[in-house]
């Protein structure tokens, strides 16, 4: 198998846990207008809630629906208790920026209190593997690249066709619009939290499954590499998050088996400033 | 007492830091989450400039460079590396990008700089760092682990901070401090007065920069180790804190916060050992960073401008003898600009051009090919019904929006490629429709911020200090107090623009226009909120500046102002000019009437 191949393997693996991640944060960045940098201390408290139930002899899966439950309600208690009330008090938005990065020191040390300093990882099985075109995958890793096109499928049908969906755009594009068109902007919101919180539970135990090992510092590489996606798919686009995820897991991984591995994120971080830097509406944002 | 000596020299370092940060964060208003890589780059910049070349130590430990120099140059070194670095991260903190997701950018950068560094060894010398920093003027005169070289270094630390303080603090309070403060405030605004907010960032960056990076070689000099796990980016979060805490934009405020947090925080914990076998070993250094981030948030919440919070600056008394004459108001926003306006060609030929202007958002034509010219000394409305196209129409001529296609002229030059900010130095300035007062400065700071020329509007103005501007900031005084006296707000020239009335804050922002001697006024409904018997002063005021040789093209929905002041009147549908003409003439024609007047 050449090197090119498996390294692609690799990077669709990465996308495929990296897009769960990215459209859930850009989700809640369009709807609640928070930036919210805790997002990835959220989403390894998650990994670790799903190693504490997996370590208590429940197989990984119910570990993960422990981690998105939780994480589902950490998002809507930090929302409740923290950013709603900043954002009715008309903070600035980069108070609240700064506000979610106290959150994300909190959360992420917090967990590093509890937990410890250690890094684990689950005990599970990989599967059999799988030759499918000449790359090679795990089954446990067709499983999660099966979820993650799940996920998306999910969020696509949610924001076409329901009718939570067409409240959230509708909420994202215009709040006050929204809230005298009959739209519980609110409520909305609320829901938002719960729902991205689940897909950041669901993201955080993915993340860690594919990773194999990880500990409470895992956050910051998390935190680059979905803030590298959203920027450069476009903040607050869910189909920019998923092509921005899509382009970061393959640069990285790619690059990873041509140049030193060490250096695989700072293309991820090139992309970045890049795009920061000439198109800072992403690339599937609008030109302004 | 060595412990002693050793937090003094780390208050000097934190403080100096924090000053750096408040420079940015409080008066500038650029969020720098990477301020960190900063002051490591600058550690490192003075440990190489200090240490002898790497091959001298066996090579237990490889760094770049290694030239062995004497003190004073690491330390200078240093200070040019923090400033330098902040040259590529201008392009971030630039005109197009929200604040928010530059601070995105540069935690981003910082996040990773620390990675490599850490895990890439060839560079840097990966996770070791470096270490055997020599301390500066070791040899020779002192002895290095006497307690009066000790003493020394830490006196000669706190000095060093009280320069920087020094530094800071002459920058702040002069007119190019006042400007940073009115870009922190509102960027647009700033922008649309002649600000040019790239080079206003950039040099808060490298201003910052350097001060990060000067307070890192103090740091390296003391404990002769550079180690990448200490810089790490919640590090700068500490630093952000003790600012918040102590007061953003205060410059005392940064040294409390200073003393705080990262000295008296992280230093006092240092005394609370863990005993206890049974609990984990990282368990406190995690709860102190829990109560980092629970300080962030509650002071935030409790006491958002700090402990000490940005002091209001008091206007200067009214200058004596030159109260309310005439002969004043030639000064740096007075008649400079009507001399070249003269020379502009024929005074019949328009001001300004547009053809086939339009401006397109999504789908929409928002403005759609509008063709118009502007006669020199007018007084033209602009009127048509809600979502015309006329505010962005004026958006499009003071190049707040950019064109969409067609071309815009302004004294026989075509300026449609030109950003706002050179438009408003041409004397094309605006308001706007919405509130955009500068909230945290004084009325009489609004006022002043908008002279353009202004000598102390510069960097290197303010460092030459108050004797090299004293003369134009009291000409732009006397005029300021001329035009609140003119428009009754000369009591209010102390209260905070923020605090004003929506009426009484639209004047200033009207005064504020006019202190920036434009030769034409873009006026977004400036009369919308303001007392009936006033506007009609204020429009008869507006008239007298048009006969002076100035030209106004004015937004404005409330029609007897329009009848009685302005002529000629153009009306706006669907972002196309429907017809132009003196008020009386276009209530005659039935479009116009549908369009607009009935409806």
């Amino acid at each position: 198998m050449s090197l090119l191949l498996a390294s692609v393997g690799f990077g669709l693996i990465t996308s495929a846990v990296l897009a769960i991640a990215a459209v859930a944060f850009t989700l809640q960045f369009a709807v609640t207008d928070v930036l919210n940098l805790a997002f990835a201390a959220v989403m390894t408290a998650g990994a670790f809630i799903a190693y504490l139930v997996n370590q208590s002899g429940y197989p990984v899966w119910a570990g993960l629906v422990a981690a998105m439950a939780a994480c589902s309600l950490l998002s809507v208690l930090l929302n409740y208790f923290v950013y709603a009330p900043f954002q009715r008090r008309g903070s600035a938005p980069i108070t609240l920026v700064i506000v979610s990065l106290g959150m994300a020191l909190i959360v992420e040390f917090g967990t590093a209190a509890i937990v410890g300093g250690i890094s684990v990882s689950y005990s599970m099985s990989q599967g059999s593997t799988v030759g499918l075109g000449g790359l090679v995958f795990t089954t446990v890793q067709l499983v999660i690249m099966a979820v993650s096109v799940l996920v998306m499928g999910f969020v696509h049908v949610l924001l076409r066709y329901t009718r939570l969906g067409k409240a959230m755009r509708a909420t994202a594009a215009n709040r006050m619009l929204a809230r005298s068109c009959g739209i519980r902007a609110s409520r909305v919101i609320a829901t938002t939290w719960a729902l991205t919180g689940a897909l950041c539970g669901l993201a955080g135990t993915v993340f860690a499954i594919d990773v194999g090992s990880f500990d409470p510092s895992s956050t910051d590489i998390f935190l680059i590499l979905i803030l590298a996606a959203v920027f450069l798919g476009g903040p607050g686009n869910a189909y920019g998050a998923m092509l921005g995820a899509l382009v970061i897991g393959l640069a990285t991984e790619v690059s990873a088996a041509y140049i030193q591995p060490d250096y695989k994120y700072v293309v991820a971080f090139v992309l970045l400033l890049a795009m920061l830097a000439v198109r800072p509406a992403g690339l599937l944002g609008a030109r302004t | 007492m060595y412990y002693l000596i050793i937090l003094l020299v780390y208050a000097a370092v934190d403080a100096m830091a924090c000053l750096g940060l408040s420079q940015q964060f409080g008066v500038a208003g650029v969020t720098n989450f990477g301020f960190i890589i900063f002051q490591a780059a600058g550690a490192y910049v003075a440990a190489v400039l200090a240490l002898p070349p790497d091959t001298a130590n066996g090579g237990f430990q490889s760094y770049l460079g290694g030239f062995g120099l004497a003190f004073p140059l690491p330390w200078l070194g240093a200070a040019v590396a923090g400033g330098l670095l902040a040259l590529p991260f201008t392009f971030l903190v630039g005109r197009r990008l929200r604040g928010d997701f530059a601070a995105v950018g540069l935690l981003v950068t910082a996040v990773l700089m620390n990675l490599l560094v850490m895990n890439y060894r060839p560079l840097f010398n990966g996770e070791a760092g470096v270490a055997l920093v020599p301390a500066p003027l070791r040899q020779g005169m002192f002895v290095a682990t006497s307690d009066r070289y000790q003493y020394g270094f830490a006196i000669g630390g706190i000095a060093l901070t009280g320069v920087v303080f020094w530094f800071v603090r002459r920058i702040t309070e002069s007119p190019y401090g006042r400007t940073l403060r009115a870009m922190r405030d509102n960027d647009k605004v700033a922008d649309s007065l002649g600000k040019n907010l790239v080079a206003l960032r950039t040099g808060a960056l490298v201003t910052g920069g350097a001060i990060a990076g000067l307070s890192g070689a103090l740091l390296v000099s003391v404990i002769g180790v550079w180690s990448p796990a200490a810089w790490s980016y919640a590090e700068t979060i500490v630093l952000f804190t003790a600012v918040i805490i102590g007061g953003a934009g205060n410059h005392i405020g940064a040294v409390l916060g200073a003393v705080l947090v990262p000295v008296g925080f992280e230093e006092v914990t240092r005394f609370i050992t863990n005993n206890n076998p049974d609990l984990p070993p990282n368990l406190l250094p995690s709860l102190q960073w829990v109560a980092i981030g629970l300080l962030i948030v509650v002071f935030l919440w409790v006491r958002p401008r700090g402990i000490l919070p940005e002091r209001r600056r008091m206007a200067s008394p009214r200058p004596a003898g030159l109260g309310a004459g005439g002969a004043a108001s030639a000064g740096p926003a007075g008649g400079t600009r009507a001399v070249r306006a003269d020379q502009a060609g024929a005074a019949d030929a328009p001001i300004l051009r547009t053809s086939r202007v339009h401006r397109d958002f999504g789908g929409v034509h928002a403005v759609d090919r509008v063709s118009l010219s502007i006669g020199r000394g007018t007084l033209t409305g602009l009127i048509g019904p809600n979502g015309a196209g006329k505010s962005t129409l004026l958006s499009l001529l003071a190049g707040t929006e950019k064109v969409s296609g067609g071309q815009i002229e302004y004294e026989g030059r075509d300026i449609t490629s030109l950003p706002a900010y050179r438009r408003a130095r041409l004397g094309l300035v605006r308001t706007f429709q919405l509130a955009s007062e500068f909230k945290r400065l004084t009325v009489m700071e609004n006022l002043l911020s908008a002279v353009p020329g202004h000598r102390g509007d510069s960097f290197l103005g303010a460092v030459a200090g108050r004797r090299y501007w004293r003369a134009d900031e009291r000409q732009a005084t006397v005029r300021a107090y001329e035009l609140l006296d003119s428009f009754g707000l000369a009591e209010h020239a102390d209260d905070y623009a923020g605090d004003l009335s929506g009426g009484q804050r639209r004047l200033v922002e009207i005064m504020r226009a006019l202190m920036a001697g434009p030769d034409m006024l873009l006026l977004d409904e400036p009369l919308a909120g303001v007392h009936p018997a006033l506007a009609r002063r204020i429009g008869a005021a507006l008239r007298q500046l048009c006969q002076e040789g100035m030209t106004i093209l004015m937004v404005e929905h409330e029609l007897a102002l329009m009848d009685e002041f302005c002529d000629p009147v153009i009306v706006m549908a669907d972002g196309a000019v429907l017809a132009q003409g003196t008020m009386a003439s276009l209530r005659e024609r039935r479009e116009v009437v549908e369009a607009y007047l009935v409806g």
